[in-house]
């Protein structure tokens, strides 16, 4: 049973849909990314999943309930983004209001919240009311009341946001550790650096279609695509390969490296490679191209429909103004 | 349970967090030691006696439950002879004596004479049920204020005579319990002394902090005396009405509204409605709990204001009147009609200025409906009003006091309350406008958690119902 599934989910506000008919599946212990452009829908994905706002068709489940079910939110840790944490509290007296609603038993509350404070890095300023704290600081609260009462599934909504680097990397351990103990976390986040080093799979979603979704091998890989390189010395039989169908650049920067790619369907590298081995050259490097996630993620998009934010990006540009 | 407790827990953290309520318990405190520098010194029993005695012409019918006394002359004179404290109380020899000269009363029939034995007069119309009504002009400071009595009915020689020896005891201990708050006295007639002059012998079960025992009052331990003694009850109603219901409840009740009005919005506020709404709780409780955690802010301000007070007056005066303390609920019931407006429009606007505004505007508007109610029903009551009332006015009205929690309802019978404790009923009925058409107490607060449970129920449903 996945832990996170939605068919065919919709959400419409007035006339925006800002859901078009999403289906995902997160399975047990994954971490699972979001990703999308500012509007895309990422975060009234998790508001349904929540029960915070009401889905307008199709079907969302947590944890083997209907969405926002309270049984279901019981086993669930959520960090919004923009979250506002009341400020007449301390970070203990914040816990252990949450461990209260969650029903984390009062003696369980006492043990644990310095323990998980001390997790994320902000125990030894438990005894001090909010509004004294940074805004890192705050989020490393949030994350920490998201993991109180020892929920089956974490959503982040961006978790490093106001991070510094120490405690983002902090951050992501923190998550990898959670995966270990088989903890399902779902992220969203803008950070796709962070996305691409720790999530199992992505999906990503643009003006509220899921335009991709796979592991992270999968949406990096640049199917048809090799770097090829023959021994130093030995010149590369650019000619030769392009009679067999083949596409040949050198990669710029790069001496020595060629990039081949296919021209068409059912093309394989093989048919290159023995090219290059009849012609009695040494093929030194062979490796088939990747890209980053944030590669993958703006090619994705820009095939897409545009965003919120390249309409507006085009806006300013017909009017004069430069948006870059 | 536990989920309760964690907002109530929390209701009250945002609410200490709010630096006035220290104030309002700063001046709550400040209140209490005025109120502990008050002295209260009873008169000699010769003196208080002579005072208390003074007030036993006036009568109320039905044996004491009539609510306007009898328009009866003073036709006797009652004096307190042989004044001894015994153990628990005090004993005397009451006697009474028919005033010098004729004394006539406005009955049915026009002005007459009194005839006969005006004791035995006076017990026979004390007795009856209140007849007719009638409303005179006392000159008061310069003018005039209308003062309304019963009037007394005939009583023919048969009946006087037919008076007996218990109903003029019973009178008497009645009038001691009217008119000096003694709960338990014997009376026995003395025999021997001819009529129409009368003796008693009563034994009270007393002390001298009773509400009608004068007492010299002086403020700041002695600095500032009242000019002459006043009855206990007098004071300590003028304490407890006035100062603390009337003044120190009307501000803690708006400032209440101006602090918990910011706890349902602040809740609702983007980034926090959030951070609530994913824990495992419906939304209507999780409304209803935080009402109610904005109920605790008033409880904690009337028990320390109502309650303290309360010790402090019972310590100093020596009359411990437990009813006072119903103030505490009754001010957190007034509070709770005001904030489950509060709350709905809270809801409604995610407004704390909204909220705060309009439960500030609805308070008044409920008061003006209440004062409104209040005028039209006297002006009903009066015969020659008869034929004047406009309809439409009425009507509106009417529908209005019908519909809305009954606010100044509440605050009227909070009155009654305290004014039953303190005042003798002659005090309330010229202090308190005491009349016999107080609401109902059911009826008052019945309608009134009614409107608190349709605006929790519309709140509960628009908080359900809407997308966070």
């Amino acid at each position: 049973m996945s832990v996170i599934e939605t068919r065919e989910l919709r959400k419409s506000y007035g006339r925006i849909e800002a859901l078009k008919g999403v289906s995902i599946r997160v399975e047990k212990g994954q971490i699972y990314g979001l990703l999308g452009q500012n509007g895309a829908g990422k975060t009234t994905l998790i508001k349904i999943l929540l029960g915070i706002v009401r889905k307008t068709e199709g079907e969302a489940g947590l944890l083997g309930h209907v969405a926002g079910d309270p049984a279901a939110r019981k086993r669930v840790g959520y960090l919004p983004e923009d979250h506002q944490f009341p400020g007449y509290h301390t970070g203990f007296s914040l816990m252990d209001f949450y461990g209260a609603l969650y029903g984390v038993p009062r003696d369980d509350r006492r043990k644990k919240i310095p323990e998980t404070l001390e997790l994320v890095g902000i125990a030894g300023r438990m005894n001090s009311k909010i509004r004294t704290y940074s805004k890192g600081m705050k989020q490393r609260l949030g994350i920490a009341q998201a993991l109180l009462h020892d929920p089956d599934v974490i959503i982040l909504d961006e978790p490093t946001d106001g991070v510094d680097p120490l405690g983002r990397r902090e951050i992501r351990e923190l998550m990898a550790r959670l995966k270990d103990r088989g903890h399902t976390v779902f992220l969203n986040s803008h950070l796709l650096g962070e996305v691409e080093l720790i999530c199992d799979r992505v999906a990503i979603l643009q003006q509220g279609t899921l335009v991709r979704e796979g592991t992270i091998a999968e949406l990096t890989k640049q199917k048809g695509r090799y770097e090829v390189a023959v021994a130093p010395g030995q010149q590369f039989p650019a000619d030769a390969v392009i009679k067999l169908g083949f596409n040949v650049l050198p990669i710029p920067d790069k001496l020595d490296l060629f990039e081949v790619s296919f021209t068409s369907e059912g093309q394989s590298i093989d048919a290159a490679v023995k090219a290059i081995v009849e012609k009695g050259l040494s093929l030194r490097h062979l490796v088939e191209k990747k890209q980053s996630l944030e590669d993958a993620f703006l090619a994705t998009v820009e095939s897409a429909e545009p965003g919120v934010d390249r309409k507006r990006k085009r806006k300013a540009r017909a009017v004069g103004g430069d948006d870059r | 349970m536990m989920q309760f407790v964690a907002i109530l827990k929390d209701s009250f953290r945002e609410a200490m967090d709010a630096k006035i309520i220290y104030v309002l318990l700063g001046l709550s405190l400040l209140l209490m030691g005025v109120a502990a520098t008050i002295s209260y010194s009873p008169v000699e029993p010769t003196e208080a006696f002579a005072s208390i005695l003074q007030r036993f012409n006036t009568v109320f019918p039905d044996r004491g439950r009539g609510k306007i006394p009898l328009g009866l002359p003073p036709a006797m004179t009652y004096s307190a002879k042989d004044i001894r404290a015994v153990p628990g109380g005090y004993s005397l020899r009451l006697e009474v004596k028919p005033g010098a000269g004729e004394f006539s009363f406005l009955g049915a029939g026009g002005r007459q004479n009194l005839q006969g034995d005006p004791l035995r007069f006076a017990v026979v119309n004390w007795m009856k049920p209140p007849g007719p009504t009638r409303t005179f002009m006392l000159p008061s400071n310069g003018g005039a204020v209308p003062f309304e009595v019963a009037e007394p009915q005939e009583a023919s020689a048969e009946e006087l005579a037919a008076v007996t020896d218990e109903q003029m005891q019973e009178f008497i201990r009645n009038q001691f319990a009217t008119h000096a708050g003694v709960a338990q006295a014997t009376v026995t007639r003395a025999r021997g002394i001819a009529e129409p002059t009368y003796a008693f012998d009563v034994d009270l079960k007393m002390s001298d902090a009773v509400r009608g025992w004068p007492h010299h009052t002086s403020l700041f331990f002695g600095a500032l005396t009242l000019p002459k003694p006043l009855p206990l009850g007098m004071v300590l109603w003028f304490i407890e009405e006035k100062i603390v219901n009337g003044f120190g409840a009307t501000i803690t009740l708006l400032i209440g509204v101006v602090i918990t009005g910011f706890f349902i919005p602040n809740m609702l506020r983007k980034g926090a409605l959030d951070l609530i709404v994913t824990k495992p709780i419906g939304r209507s409780a999780l409304l209803v709990y935080k009402y109610l955690g904005g109920l605790s802010y008033m409880v904690i301000l009337t028990v320390a204001t109502v309650g303290g007070i309360w010790l402090v007056l019972a310590l100093r005066s020596g009359f411990w009147d437990p009813s006072f303390l119903l103030l505490i609920p009754i001010l957190t019931f007034t509070f709770a009609i005001l904030y489950a407006f509060s709350t709905l429009v809270a809801v409604l606007t995610r407004s704390s200025i909204a909220a705060i505004l309009l439960t500030c505007g609805f308070a008044f508007f409920l008061f003006v409906v209440g004062q409104a109610k209040l005028a039209l029903d006297d002006f009903r009551a009066d015969p020659k009003n008869a034929g004047e009332v406009h309809e439409t006015l009425a009507a509106a009205i009417d529908g209005l006091h019908f519909i809305l929690p009954r606010y100044k309802d509440v605050d009227r019978l909070t009155t009654k309350l305290i004014s039953d404790a303190t005042l003798t009923p002659l005090e309330q009925y010229a202090m308190a406008k005491a009349k016999a058409d107080y609401p109902k107490w059911g009826e008052t607060f019945g309608f009134s958690l009614g409107f608190i449970a349709v605006c929790l129920a519309l709140s509960c449903w628009r908080f359900q119902t809407r997308d966070a």
